[in-house]
């Protein structure tokens, strides 16, 4: 921990005041809020034994005995990035996992020119629902650029991943093997763009299974359709356990008052996080109660988009001093999670949600948690259980009054919402479910 | 149900046959049930595959086992959280899943305790709902564990390091197998180390009021009470 306190300080350069508001005293502590304008190094893959302190050590034995049913058999997944975003990121924890568990996985990433990439990347916006016209052009650019990937590929695995609609034409690599291929749907398939859907689901009735992450994002198929919860590493620098100093530390640098209740949101600067709602909540909830605002998000400086948000956010704050708005760039994952741990209270008030991994972040270090009712949200947040669901600003409003005030109900929200998180949504649990998969594909489909 | 015991007479019991602690490992499936008023989920009730009739009963239990109350089954949980229907909520969360030894059984309790709600008040059938329930189903594993118990304190420390799935698996999932309105471990306590009070004691403990953590502390309780 003093290393990384240290590393933080030697790495870390003033950045403009993010708030953009220096209008009275408590707020001068924030003027100038210190974040890292270089990504760090990444930390090493942890292991496999590494997790026995978290999950336990009969959990870790359990992958370890589903395993040993797969020795020999090989993996291959295919996506459509190394680096960045959340695919590649689970990826780059799962595969050394699998490896450790003697599942041999081959990853391999799909290459493409600018115009397949602006064709996929409006295939993903149209499977969200996006208006979009899907041309004989669009149509060939995308199978083109599969079949130079299928060309450029081996397939000699036992089992083939495909992840995404990207490389999902890559399916007519099966025909001569015996493999077994499956397709995992990382997005949102509720309301596709039915010409888009359309073309792309000849190609997925060919798999012989699909994974979603939310039965609400799923199709009607006729394959098996096997349901894989997002998950998150405990042990990586989002979540791990940090010391408390250090959460000291960040929350001086941004002038947060520990001594007094902190609501905090955590995501981008985006309409769909209704982060002007979320102050607006606050602002109702503190006439009765008092606390502070943190909106932790980044998005501002690379999307205009964002940059507009931002904007009506600091409108809608006016000069209050309670809210502390932070514009931070995408690796300050040391940063997110001391502001979480700091938090009394989580809130990701969304109007629209594709998993909610910042909610799992949240339950995982025993927040109470308010989420909007959407998206993979009611899957982590089992109302009054594991937290609280809300449906407007004045819900929310009522949910952060109620929370300040009866804490003991805050506190077992908390717990609860943690144990849901080590049930379900861990990198653990992820391993199983693929160790699983695995085991029932290569007895043909049957338990 | 319990026969006569084979029974060691002094406390130092040893097994007749040694305990093999399992465990069981679920992979969730999406089927293509789903309801979004109480009507469709009675229809779907009817038609969906026995797998998810036990997902949303048994193993949702497993699922939740840390909350200690207000959770019971996934029905019930939506017939308050998504329709409003406290008092429908209340019937299926009676359903104890401990008195019933098949999931078709346990089906027929479920349709019937709809039923006979939505004759008492028809036009909540096609109320709609505030979101869909989507049935779901379990494709199960079952792992050995490195634990067993061939005297009866490798059997208590076993129960004390298996994990919760272990324990879900041998005390709640069992009667599915054994078609027994008890468990494994009674089971083995009855007719391999003699215990039979004990063994009856373990199938008192209330799974809905405790968590499993709770249970396996009181299974454990009651073991070494017998032995002392």
């Amino acid at each position: 921990m003093e290393s990384m306190k240290q590393e933080l300080e030697s790495s870390t350069t003033l950045s403009e005041d993010p708030a953009g508001q220096i209008a009275h005293s408590r707020s001068e502590r924030r003027a100038k809020p210190r974040t890292w304008e270089i990504p760090p190094a990444p930390a090493p893959a942890p292991h496999l034994d590494d997790y026995k302190s978290i999950v336990g050590e009969p959990v870790v034995e359990e992958l370890r005995f589903l395993a040993r049913g797969l020795a020999k058999k090989t993996l291959k997944m295919v996506n459509s990035t190394a680096v960045g975003g959340g695919v590649a990121e689970m990826l780059n924890r799962l595969v050394p996992l699998l490896a450790e568990l003697d599942v041999t996985t081959h990853w391999d990433v799909i290459t493409g020119g600018n115009d397949f990439f602006e064709v996929t990347k409006a295939f993903h916006n149209a499977l969200h629902g996006a208006p979009y016209e899907l041309t004989r052009e669009a149509q060939e650019i995308f199978l083109t650029y599969n079949e130079q990937n299928r060309q450029r590929m081996q397939f000699n695995e036992d089992i083939v991943v495909i992840h995404d609609p990207q490389p999902a034409a890559m399916i007519g690599a099966r025909k001569d093997t015996s493999a077994q291929w499956v397709w995992r749907c990382h997005i949102d398939l509720s309301n596709p763009h039915p010409q888009v859907w359309g073309f792309l689901r000849p190609f997925i009735e060919q798999y012989n299974a699909a994974i979603f992450s939310s039965q609400t994002f799923a199709r009607q198929l006729p394959i098996p359709q096997y349901l894989f919860y997002p998950c998150i590493d405990p042990l990586s620098e989002k979540n791990k356990k940090l010391d408390d100093s250090f959460v000291q530390k960040v929350c001086d640098e941004f002038g947060i008052d520990r001594s007094r209740p902190i609501v905090t949101q955590v995501s981008r600067f985006d309409r769909l996080k209704d982060p002007v709602g979320v102050v607006q909540a606050f602002k109702l909830a503190r006439k009765y109660a008092d606390c502070q605002l943190v909106l932790a998000g980044g998005g501002a400086s690379d999307d205009p988009e964002g940059a507009i948000v931002l904007k009506e956010v600091k409108e809608a704050v006016g000069n209050d001093p309670d809210v502390i708005i932070l514009d931070l760039p995408p690796w300050c994952a040391l940063e997110i999670n001391a502001l979480q741990s700091a938090s009394t209270i989580v809130v990701q008030k969304s109007l629209r949600e594709g998993f909610g991994l910042t909610v799992t972040e949240a339950l995982w270090k025993g927040k109470p948690t308010i989420g909007g009712a959407v998206g993979g949200i009611p899957n982590q947040i089992i109302h009054k259980l594991t937290g609280m669901l809300v449906h407007s600003i004045e819900g929310c409003a009522y949910q952060i009054r109620y929370l300040l005030t009866h804490p003991e109900f805050a506190t077992q929200l908390g717990r609860n919402g943690r144990e849901h998180v080590k049930e379900n949504f861990l990198m653990t649990t992820n391993v199983r479910r693929w160790l699983l998969l695995l085991q029932i594909l290569l007895r043909g489909g049957k338990a | 149900m319990m026969a006569a015991s084979a029974t060691p007479t002094t406390l130092q019991r040893t097994p007749a046959k040694p305990f093999y602690f399992n465990t069981s490992a679920h992979l969730l499936r999406i089927t293509k049930y789903k309801a979004n008023s109480l009507s469709e989920l009675l229809d779907a009730l009817r038609e969906c595959p026995e797998d998810s009739v036990f997902q949303h009963t048994f193993r949702t239990l497993q699922e939740h086992h840390f909350i200690r109350e207000g959770f019971s089954n996934d029905f019930a949980h939506w017939a308050l959280a998504q329709c409003n229907e406290p008092g429908l909520a209340e019937a299926l969360a009676s359903v104890d899943v401990r008195e019933f030894t098949s999931v078709s059984t346990l089906r027929e309790r479920i349709i019937q305790i709809l039923e006979n709600y939505l004759k008492s008040v028809p036009n909540m059938g096609t109320h709609p709902a505030d979101e869909t329930f989507y049935f779901c189903a379990s494709d199960i594993v079952v792992l050995p564990t490195s634990f067993e118990g061939r005297t009866m304190g490798e059997f208590t420390e076993g129960l004390r390091r298996v994990s919760v799935h272990s324990i879900h698996h041998h005390f709640i999932e069992a009667r599915l197998r054994l078609k027994l309105m008890s468990n494994d471990f009674s089971q083995w306590l009855h007719e391999d180390v003699g215990l039979t009070e004990a063994a009856r004691k373990l199938n008192r403990i209330d799974i809905y009021t405790s968590t499993l953590e709770d249970v396996r502390q009181q299974i454990i309780r009651i073991v070494e009470r017998a032995l002392t």
